[in-house]
């Protein structure tokens, strides 16, 4: 280690270190002290102790608008979450055979990816009209009940939520947002068509050799083998769709539309931030979402050496 | 993750290991191949309807007659070129900054040994996996205290700090340079920005274009930027443009699809362009965006 190294390192990374510093420890710092004031821009932050906290934890308990922003979240992320890795395993194996033309069939289920988020969401708000929409369309041509899709609070996979009467009408605004984007699966197909080549032949041949057919390879040796993968995916994925916004912003009508369906953490703060100019309970709202997004994590990471291949 | 990933289309490069699947397993392939592109088709075909057809049952696939007068209609109705020059400075300047800073900061991270390197790079990943929520608000008023707020500069600016995501990339792919290669260049006199500028730069220029590649889609597709550091219209790239266009005309579905197409159309020409890089950033990293 030179003493010209040890001079020229932090010089070299100083643009960094100055953003870093600018634009993330400040903003750090002061978060967690606004998260303590009642701060609305146009006057200086005032000192108030766990009030916002406190605002948290009422609203949580009686199950008011930060109650719901926070199941909104959960149902959002894991839903979303899992079936990405069932529809992305699922994808990346068929991608993966051996047929003539693979080449195509991969660059045309990579292309949704790339559909800039706006384009998107605006894409699926019209596929998925209740009444007019491509998906209901299709829906109701095989006499199944057409969806209420953006324009209904139901939730597939939490009965709670349908409507009384529903008639197998359960699809509501977040189960579309959930649609939306395994349809842009296409980053994790990469991963999991990289994984997958990665698995050494023999493997397969040994398995051949046991008697095992198509099924038993998949499940004894390709799951197995697939899990660290799934692992990162499953961290990185709950990580980044608790942080989704753009498209929520849009099809919601950026109020979390209809009835707070849709109002999720990331959309909620950003309201009680910039529309109702109130930062402190907005900066709290954000450090309850960074304990949330940390304990999740380290919780998974806990579990892992249960299912994951090698792990722990 | 393995070189063998490279090409989307790995046809050429991949081992080809598995038996060939029956017939009706292709068909199923083919299926959902078709599913997944159904909404992109159906995008095109409806920006070329006129507004009764499309409002029309039953449902047909085909404009008829075909209205290509939409598109220069759509351009028409949205400041569609003011859109367009604002997306390309931010554009040009992000990928610039990127470009500039990461290397510079990637490579005192991989090619210099000093104290506290490990620790910082060890802040750096941490500052990957900090939701934005939690810096949002203070930098959102640091950016307005630099007198930046409704300008372009709010966006591009930040990215000439550097981006985590994009320093760890471009750090992986300088550690494969051969120690030689910079000893020999650093015996025949040159400083480390020079190191830096005749050695690593050219040799890791498929990394570079990734970086490029990748913050040039970020940046065009970038809606929450805009929303929260954009006000007077003039100012608005064509990500944001586009989605006031869409709550001002919500009636319009033939002229909104028409500019939709516009918009996308190019990412998806560069993506079929350049899906060596795409999937080479994607693979060597994990995840982004």
């Amino acid at each position: 280690m030179s003493r010209y190294q040890q001079r020229a390192g932090p010089t070299m990374i100083s643009p960094w270190l100055i953003g870093l510093v600018v634009l993330t420890l400040y903003p750090f710092a002061a978060s967690f002290y606004w998260s303590f004031c009642r701060y609305d821009l146009l006057s200086r932050p005032r000192w108030v102790g766990w009030q916002n906290y406190g605002r948290l934890a009422r609203e949580l308990a009686e199950g008011g608008t930060f109650a719901r922003a926070l199941g909104n979240t959960a149902y959002y992320a894991v839903t979303c979450v899992t079936l990405s890795v069932v529809v992305g395993i699922g994808l990346a194996v068929m991608l993966s055979w051996r047929v003539r033309g693979k080449a195509i069939y991969r660059t045309l289920c990579f292309v949704p990816a790339v559909i800039p988020t706006v384009a998107a969401s605006v894409l699926w708000m019209w596929l998925l009209d209740p009444h007019q929409g491509l998906v209901n369309g299709a829906l109701e041509s095989v006499h199944a009940p057409g969806q209420g899709w953006f324009k209904s609070t139901s939730a597939a996979v939490w009965p709670a939520s349908w409507p009384d009467d529903h008639q197998g009408r359960i699809f509501g605004s977040k189960d579309g947002l959930v649609l939306m984007s395994l349809w842009g699966i296409g980053n994790l197909l990469i991963i999991y068509l990289a994984a997958l080549a990665d698995i050494p032949h023999q493997l397969y041949e040994v398995a051949r050799l046991d008697g095992a057919g198509r099924f038993r390879q998949f499940w004894h040796v390709t799951l197995p083998l697939l899990t660290p993968v799934v692992f990162f995916n499953v961290v990185m994925g709950l990580i980044h769709s608790v942080q989704a916004f753009t498209q929520i912003y849009i099809v919601s009508d950026g109020q979390g539309d209809p009835a707070e369906a849709t109002l999720t953490l990331s959309l909620h703060l950003f309201l009680a931030a910039f529309q109702d100019l109130d930062m402190g309970y907005a900066s709290a709202m954000a450090w309850v979402l960074l304990v949330f997004v940390l304990l999740v994590t380290v919780w998974l990471f806990r579990t892992s050496r249960h299912w994951v291949h090698g792990g722990g | 993750m393995g070189p063998s990933t490279d090409n989307i289309c790995g046809d050429k490069t991949q081992r080809d290991t598995g038996r060939p699947v029956p017939a009706l397993a292709h068909l199923w392939l083919v299926l959902t191949t078709a599913a997944i592109c159904i909404p992109l088709v159906w995008m095109v075909l409806t920006s070329l309807k006129g507004p009764q057809q499309i409002a029309a049952a039953p449902y047909a696939w085909w404009p008829s007659p075909w209205r290509w007068q939409n598109y220069l209609e759509a351009i028409a109705v949205i400041p569609f070129f003011r859109y367009l020059g604002n997306s390309i400075l931010l554009c040009l300047g992000s990928v610039l900054g990127t470009l500039a800073s990461c290397s510079l900061v990637a490579y005192g991270f991989s090619r210099l040994r000093w104290a506290g390197r490990d620790l910082l790079f060890g802040v750096l990943i941490a500052t990957m996996l900090l939701p934005w929520q939690v810096t949002m608000i203070p930098r959102f008023l640091v950016i307005r205290e630099l007198g930046l707020y409704d300008s372009l500069w709010a966006l591009i600016l930040p990215k000439f700090f550097g981006e985590a995501f994009y320093i760890f990339l471009l750090r992986q792919f300088f550690m494969t340079i051969p120690q030689e290669m910079i000893d020999v260049a650093r015996v025949d006199g040159c400083s480390e920005m020079g190191v830096l500028w005749r050695v690593v730069l050219p040799l890791a220029r498929p990394a570079l274009a990734t970086v490029a590649l990748l913050e040039f889609i970020a940046t065009w597709n970038d809606y929450g930027g805009p929303l929260l550091y954009l006000n007077d219209p003039d100012r608005f790239p064509l990500a944001y443009g586009l989605e006031q266009f869409v709550s001002s005309h919500s009636s319009e579905t033939h002229l909104l699809l028409a500019a939709s197409v516009i918009f996308t159309v190019p990412m998806v020409l560069l993506f079929l362009l350049t899906q060596r890089l795409f999937v080479r950033g994607i693979a060597t990293t994990g995840i982004k965006g």
